[in-house]
């Protein structure tokens, strides 16, 4: 297990793809809390809510591009073809899809960390040039930190069981980008009373992040972890199973 | 071990379990029966060979007779629908440290093109538990030092066939299975390559080699083994045919032609 989850690693390390995805990150990042911190009036951004919603921004953007680093990590090789040799040396595809869950789960952890602490950043530094004060509490940036990374490297995990269940890149990639992206912002604004168990509502809740439509509706943080725990488990063992099911071509 | 004794060319019925080469020990790899079949589309159908240890073997049929599917079921990356297919007595999946049994190189190569030589190497040493002095020694072997930390993008056809054959002798494995492994190499890499595969059967290993040039196979194979169609057309040994490439040619042509008419 060891010897697998030090491959997976080198691979995560060693992929261009990784590195590209990270850029777009940043970029991301920088582009939306900027968007919001220079549109937004001096009045609305001095409230502390608002400071936290645009905070909360990057727990998304870091949880959406885990996701994609997870499923990447599995529709890649089934693109190139590397899942072959890879599963020449593990024939125990079970192991293989631990492995990708667990080291994804790691490279997780660092993109939500980067996200948050970049957001914050930007934030502080945007509002600082607009002379506006910080409301936001050491306690705040502490949860959104450890929370963000947390949810990220959680949804590095669901990545990894859509990738695995979905097989083709574009379409993985595509699918999480919709349901993060629209689905599930649609759901909040029409469903309250489900949304806030969705995957992206129990990220939010675990970084403390306020997401504009469900502003008092999100689960507490601890329930948020298990909530998300839960669909990590959940799509790592269908993965699993399908991934040991099925032929590779 | 003797050889050729219970090598036959079997045209129309595909061989039997009774039929196959009882040697002292188990066969190196053999498939019995071997079905598999996507929705109606038949892509194998009752294949059944076993190869000898100490002996190149070639495989050969046209573009879409089963060769590559027959190697993926004996390898374990797709499951027969019917039949078994057997490396040293078990299935791929149940081997314990399948890299340091058996090498294989499908197709044209896979890697990912993003990632060096090197790091292509290091990420299976690694699942395997092989150390990267090996890598080193491998990637000295097939020529490829200099250009190991260049991105898989950048290389030829010939010098992925290479880095494919190196990941393939990791495990330092008994069996090597081969799909096309001369595609894109020059006469130079053909000739280096013939020189290895012929030493690696000397000291006792196997090779399978699938192929469709026969002029290659004539050069380097001991026995062959045709399929058409997705079943067995003949297992022979060269030392039956009369005179090398030109008669293998014939058969092969015969064999192959037979139902596609």
């Amino acid at each position: 297990m060891i010897a697998q989850l030090r491959s997976e690693l080198l691979k995560q390390r060693t992929t261009r793809t990784n590195v590209l995805l990270l850029l777009w990150m940043v970029g991301l990042v920088v582009l939306v809390v900027l968007l919001h911190v220079l549109s937004f009036s001096v009045e609305d951004l001095s409230r502390s809510d608002n400071q936290l919603m645009i905070v909360g921004l990057g727990t998304s953007i870091g949880a959406l591009f885990a996701s994609l680093l997870g499923a990447m990590s599995i529709t890649g090789e089934i693109r190139h073809g590397t899942i072959r040799p890879t599963f020449l040396a593990t024939p125990r595809r079970g192991r293989v899809v631990v492995a990708k869950v667990a080291a994804s789960a790691l490279a997780g952890l660092a993109v939500g960390l980067i996200a948050e602490a970049l957001t914050a950043g930007v934030q502080a530094a945007g509002l600082g040039a607009r002379g506006i004060h910080i409301e936001l509490g050491s306690g705040d940036y502490v949860q959104l930190l450890a929370g963000g990374a947390l949810a990220a490297a959680l949804f590095a995990a669901i990545g990894v069981g859509v990738g695995a269940v979905v097989r083709n890149q574009v379409a993985a990639v595509v699918g999480l980008c919709v349901w993060l992206l629209f689905l599930e912002p649609l759901l909040l604004g029409d469903v309250h009373a489900a949304a806030k168990f969705a995957p992206g509502a129990s990220a939010g809740a675990i970084a403390g992040a306020i997401q504009t439509q469900i502003a008092d509706d999100l689960v507490a943080p601890a329930l948020g972890v298990l909530l998300l725990a839960a669909y990590a488990v959940l799509a790592s063992a269908v993965g699993s199973i399908a991934t040991t099911r099925r032929d590779v071509n | 071990m003797p050889e050729a004794s219970n090598d036959r060319a079997a045209v129309d019925q595909p061989l039997t379990d009774a039929d196959l080469p009882r040697p002292l020990s188990r066969p190196v790899l053999s498939a019995r029966n071997l079905t598999k079949r996507y929705g109606d589309v038949v892509a194998v159908e009752a294949l059944t060979f076993a190869l000898e240890r100490g002996t190149i073997t070639g495989f050969l049929g046209p573009n879409g007779a089963g060769k590559t599917t027959t190697l993926r079921l004996l390898l374990g990356l797709a499951q027969p629908t019917a039949g078994e297919a057997l490396i040293f007595g078990r299935r791929y999946q149940e081997l314990e440290n399948p890299m340091h049994r058996v090498g294989a190189v499908l197709e044209s190569g896979d890697f990912d093109p993003g990632r060096s030589g090197r790091n292509h190497l290091r990420a299976l040493a690694l699942a395997a538990g092989i150390a990267f002095e090996r890598v080193e020694e491998l990637l000295a072997l097939v020529e490829l030092e200099t250009a190991a930390d260049r991105r898989v993008r950048t290389y030829s056809l010939g010098m992925r066939q290479r880095l494919g054959l190196a990941s393939a002798l990791l495990g330092d494995p008994e069996l090597l299975l081969l799909d096309e492994p001369a595609n894109g190499l020059d006469p130079a890499g053909v000739h280096w390559l013939r020189g290895f595969l012929r030493q690696f059967a000397e000291s006792g290993r196997t090779v399978l080699v699938s192929s469709h040039v026969l002029a290659e196979v004539a050069q380097t194979v001991d026995t062959v083994v045709i399929i058409n169609r997705g079943r067995l057309a003949a297992t022979l040994g060269l030392d039956e045919l009369d005179d090398g490439a030109r008669s293998l040619e014939d058969l092969y042509l015969e064999l192959t032609a037979r139902e596609g008419a």
